[in-house]
C-alpha cells in the first residue's frame, strides 16, 4: 500500500497541471484552426510570395 | 472593387478598423476571399509573420478571415495589405462591429468543460474499479473508504464545474414555470451526487459518482459537436456577408461617380443608392422623394415614403428609384445592423432550437410526474429500492435523444451546404426544400443574363450609335436590373463625365424615365418607351420627340438552368417561369430550358398572386428570382433562393443564398430530404429508447449506473448518425452512345 500513497497523489497532481495546460491552449486559442497546419510538414521552403505564390512572379520584377 | 491603399492612413478610417491589445500591440481583422486552401493560408500566414513588426497571425478558413498582432511602431496598415496582395490574397479590413465572437467563446468554454469532464471522469472510474473489486472482498475495508473518497475528489470538479450549464439552463426553466430536457438530468445529477456523498461521509451504502460523472460527460460531447458545428455555420456566414461589403456609389471631387466602400464615406459626401440596395449611411435626401423599406428596425417590409430634406437612416432598403443623399453620419452603422440582424437572428434560432417544441415540454413534465410516483410507490412497497428506481428513472426517461434529434442534423446539413458555397440562413427552410413541389422562377437574370452587343443597337439617323450608348448608361447608372447592367456594361463610358440623370422614375415591368441636361428621356420595353408601338422585345430609348435607339439584347442561359429544371421535373416538381417579359422571348426561353407552364408580361403583384395561388392548393413552392421585381413572391414562398448579382432586398429575404450555378439547388435539395431523413431516424430512435425503457426502470430492473450508460450511449448514437450526412454522390451518367465524327474527307 505504500505505493499507493505515493501514486495517487502523484496522479492528482498530473491531472492537475494537464487540466491547466488545457486551459491555458484553450484560451490562446491553440484550438482554434486545426485545418491549415496540416501542410505543415509538407512544406520545405522559407516562405516569400515567390515561393508560396508563384502564380505571382510576374508581379515580382 | 479596389480600395487604394493609401485611405487606410486616415486615422478616421484606421480607429474603425485597429484595436489595442492588453500587450500593447495593435490588432486587426482583415478579409481575404482567396483564403480556400491550406497551402495558401499557410504561406500568407508564414510570409506575413516574417515581415518585421507583425507578431502573430491567425487565419481562420471558414470565415476567410486573418487576424494579425503587429506592433504599430515598426509596421502600418497599407504595407500589411500590400503585402497580402503581393501574394495574390487581396485582403480588406473589418470593422469592429462585424466582429461577432460569441459562438467561438461559446464552443471554448465547452470545450474546457469538456476537457475537465474527459479527465476527471476517467480518474473517477479508475478509482470505481478498485470498488467494484472490493465486491469480491479482494481489498480491506480501509481501502475501500479511500478510494470511495478519493472518487468523490474525482467526481466534484465533473458536477462543481463542468455541469454546471446544465444547473444554469434548468434553473432558468424553472424560473419561467417551463419544462426543459435539462430539468431532469439536472435533477439526476444533483440527486446521484448528493445520495453518494451522503453515504460516502455516512461510509456505508452504494456510490454512484462513476454514473453521474459519465452521464455529464457524455452529454457535453454531444452539446460540443453540435457547438462546433454551429461555430462553423457562423464563420460561413461571415465569410458571406464579409465578402459583399457594404458599398456606396459617392461622387468625388472631379464630379463623377465612383464605387467606394461605405465605411469610407465621410459626413457630407453625396452618395447615390440604387433601387433594391442598402442605404451605406445616414444622410439628408437629396432627391424629391424616395420609398424605403426600414425592415431591419422593426422587421416588417412596409413601405415608408422619405421627402426631399428629411433624414434617412443607414440600413434601409430603396424601394423606388436611384436616390441621391448626403451624408450626415461616416458610414458606420449598415454593416453593424446587417451584423447585428444576422446576429439576432441566429439568437432567436438558437432559443428555438432550445426549447424545441411543447411537446418536449409534456414530455419532461410527464417523465417528473412518472419519477414521483415511481418513488412514492417503492417507498411503500420496498424502500430499500426506491432511491435506484427514480434516479434510473429520471436519466432513462430524459428526453435527450429526441431534442437532440433535429438540431443535430440541422447543424451538420449547414456544413455540408457551406462546403458547397451554400448559404442556407434560415434552418427552418431546410424542412420546406425537403418537401417543395412546385418551383417558380425568375426568368430575366435568374434562368438567363441578359447581353448586349455594341453591334445591335438600331438608329433611327439622330443621334450616332455611342452616343446612344451613352446615354441610355447614363440613365441606366445605379441601376441594379440585369438589363440596366447590360447596357451598362456595352457603354464605352465616353459620355461627358458631368452628365447625370436626374427625376429618374422606375416603372416595374416597364422601365425607366429620367432626364439629362433637361431632356427627358424614356429606356424601355417598347409599349413603355414609344406608346402604341407593339412589343417586339427590345429596349427602346426615346426622348419626347420620338425613338433614338434599339437595343437589340440577347439572352445567355446561366450555366446549369437547363439541368436544373430537367432535374426538377423528373422529381415531379412542377416547374413555373414567370417573367415580365414579352411573350415570344419567354416563350423561346423556356423551350430551350424545357418548361411547360410560363406567363409572360407579369407584374410583381401578379407573380405574388401566382405562388399564393399555387399556396391555396396546398402545394409547397420555392421561388428562384433575384429581387429586383420578384421581391413580394420571394417573401411569400415557403423557400426562397437567390443566386450570386441578386439585389440586396432579395439577399436579405432569402433563405438559401446560392453561388452562380443554378444546378446547386438540386444539390440543396438533395441535402435536405436526406437531412429530413436521417432527422426522421433520430426522433425514431429517441423516442423508442425511451418507451421501452422507462418501464423497465420503473420496475427496478435498470441500475442507475446502466441507466446512465445507456442514456449517454443514445444521445452519442444521435449525433453519430447525423455525421452520416455528407456530400450527395455523384450521379454518373449513363453512357452517350457513340457516334462517329465525319472524316477528313468530309
Amino acid at each position: 500500500m505504500n505505493a499507493l500513497i505515493i501514486l495517487i497523489p502523484v496522479t492528482l497532481v498530473l491531472i492537475g497541471f494537464a487540466t491547466a495546460l488545457f486551459f491555458w491552449a484553450v484560451n490562446h486559442d491553440q484550438f482554434q484552426d486545426l485545418d491549415t497546419p496540416e501542410v505543415l510538414p509538407l512544406m520545405d521552403y522559407t516562405p516569400g510570395p515567390e515561393t508560396c505564390f508563384p502564380e505571382t512572379k510576374e508581379l515580382h520584377p | 472593387m479596389t480600395t487604394d491603399d493609401a485611405v487606410w492612413t486616415r486615422p478616421a478610417l484606421l480607429s474603425q478598423v485597429l484595436r489595442a491589445r492588453h500587450d500593447g500591440r495593435t490588432e486587426v481583422t482583415l478579409h481575404v476571399a482567396a483564403l480556400d486552401d491550406a497551402r495558401r493560408t499557410i504561406g500568407l500566414q508564414q510570409y506575413l509573420e516574417s515581415l518585421a513588426g507583425v507578431v502573430r497571425v491567425r487565419a481562420d478558413i471558414h470565415a476567410r478571415r486573418l487576424r494579425i498582432a503587429f506592433d504599430a511602431n515598426r509596421i502600418d496598415l497599407p504595407h500589411l495589405l500590400q503585402a497580402c496582395t503581393a501574394c495574390a490574397c487581396p485582403a480588406r479590413p473589418l470593422r469592429h462591429e462585424c466582429l461577432d465572437a460569441s459562438e467561438q467563446r461559446a464552443a471554448n468554454e465547452s470545450l474546457k468543460r469538456l476537457a475537465v469532464a474527459g479527465l476527471f471522469t476517467m480518474q473517477a472510474m479508475m478509482f470505481a474499479l478498485v470498488l467494484y473489486l472490493g465486491v469480491i472482498d479482494a481489498v480491506d475495508a480501509a481501502t475501500l473508504a479511500l478510494f470511495r473518497w478519493l472518487e468523490m475528489l474525482a467526481a466534484t470538479p465533473v458536477i462543481g464545474y463542468a455541469a454546471v450549464p446544465f444547473f444554469r439552463h434548468a434553473w432558468a426553466d424553472l424560473r419561467a414555470a417551463r419544462a426543459g430536457i435539462d430539468a431532469p438530468i439536472a435533477l439526476a445529477v444533483v440527486m446521484i451526487y448528493a445520495a453518494s456523498v451522503f453515504n460516502t461521509v455516512r461510509g456505508a451504502g452504494h456510490i454512484w459518482f462513476d454514473s453521474a460523472a459519465m452521464l455529464v460527460f457524455v452529454l457535453l460531447l454531444g452539446r460540443h459537436l453540435e457547438l462546433r458545428a454551429r461555430c462553423r455555420h457562423q464563420a460561413v456566414n461571415h465569410a458571406a456577408s464579409d465578402a459583399v461589403p457594404l458599398l456606396a456609389t459617392r461622387r468625388n471631387t472631379r464630379g463623377q461617380f465612383e464605387r467606394v466602400a461605405a465605411l469610407e464615406l465621410m459626413p457630407g459626401d453625396l452618395v447615390r443608392v440604387s433601387e433594391g440596395s442598402v442605404v451605406p449611411a445616414d444622410g439628408i435626401l437629396q432627391s424629391a422623394h424616395a420609398r424605403l423599406d426600414a425592415s431591419h428596425r422593426d422587421g416588417e417590409s412596409r413601405a415608408r415614403a422619405v421627402h426631399h430634406g428629411e433624414p434617412i437612416s443607414a440600413g434601409c432598403v430603396v424601394l423606388d428609384a436611384s436616390i441621391e443623399l448626403v451624408v450626415t453620419h461616416a458610414g458606420s452603422e449598415a454593416s453593424a445592423m446587417r451584423t447585428q440582424r444576422l446576429a439576432a437572428d441566429a439568437a432567436r434560432q438558437r432559443a428555438r432550437t432550445d426549447h424545441a417544441s411543447p411537446g418536449v415540454g409534456h414530455f419532461v413534465a410527464g417523465v417528473l410526474g412518472l419519477a414521483a410516483a415511481t418513488g412514492a410507490f417503492w417507498l411503500w412497497h420496498d424502500p430499500t429500492r426506491a432511491f435506484d428506481s427514480v434516479i434510473a428513472v429520471l436519466v432513462v426517461a430524459c428526453p435527450c435523444a429526441f431534442a437532440l434529434a433535429m438540431p443535430a442534423t440541422l447543424t451538420r446539413a449547414m456544413t455540408v451546404l457551406a462546403r458547397h458555397g451554400i448559404v442556407l440562413t434560415r434552418p427552418r427552410a431546410l424542412a420546406a426544400l425537403a418537401c417543395i413541389d412546385h418551383a417558380v422562377i425568375d426568368k430575366t437574370g435568374t434562368l438567363t443574363r441578359p447581353m448586349l452587343d455594341p453591334e445591335n443597337v438600331e438608329i433611327f439617323g439622330r443621334c450616332t450609335r455611342a452616343q446612344a450608348l451613352s446615354l441610355a448608361g447614363t440613365l441606366v447608372r445605379g441601376s441594379s436590373h440585369s438589363v440596366a447592367q447590360a447596357i451598362a456594361h456595352a457603354d464605352p463610358g465616353a459620355g461627358p463625365a458631368t452628365a447625370t440623370a436626374s427625376n429618374i422614375e422606375v416603372s416595374a415591368g416597364g422601365g425607366l424615365r429620367g432626364r439629362i441636361n433637361g431632356r427627358p428621356l424614356t429606356l424601355g420595353r417598347a409599349g413603355f418607351a414609344c406608346p402604341g408601338r407593339a412589343d417586339d422585345g427590345a429596349t427602346w430609348l426615346t426622348d419626347a420627340d420620338g425613338p433614338l435607339a434599339c437595343f437589340h439584347l440577347t439572352e445567355g442561359l446561366r450555366s446549369g438552368a437547363r439541368d436544373t429544371v430537367r432535374a426538377l421535373r423528373i422529381s415531379n416538381i412542377g416547374v413555373h417561369l414567370a417573367s415580365g417579359d414579352h411573350r415570344a422571348r419567354v416563350a423561346a426561353i423556356a423551350s430551350r430550358v424545357g418548361v411547360e407552364h410560363w406567363l409572360a408580361r407579369q407584374q410583381p403583384a401578379d407573380k405574388y398572386r401566382l405562388v399564393r395561388d399555387l399556396q391555396a392548393a396546398g402545394h409547397c413552392v420555392v421561388a428562384i428570382g433575384d429581387g429586383s421585381n420578384d421581391a413580394a413572391a420571394l417573401a411569400a414562398a415557403d423557400v426562397s433562393v437567390s443566386l450570386a448579382g441578386a439585389t440586396d432586398l432579395a439577399r436579405r429575404h432569402a433563405d438559401l443564398l446560392l453561388g452562380d450555378d443554378l444546378g446547386q439547388l438540386i444539390l440543396a435539395r438533395d441535402v435536405a430530404i436526406r437531412a429530413m431523413r436521417i432527422a426522421g431516424q433520430n426522433r425514431r430512435w429517441g423516442l423508442t429508447w425511451n418507451i421501452v425503457a422507462i418501464p423497465l426502470a420503473a420496475c427496478g430492473l435498470i441500475s442507475p449506473w446502466l441507466a446512465a450508460l445507456g442514456m449517454s450511449l443514445s444521445s452519442l448514437c444521435v449525433v453519430l448518425n447525423a455525421l452520416r450526412l455528407s456530400h450527395p454522390p455523384t450521379v454518373i451518367e449513363p453512357p452517350r452512345p457513340f457516334t462517329p465524327t465525319a472524316g477528313p474527307s468530309a
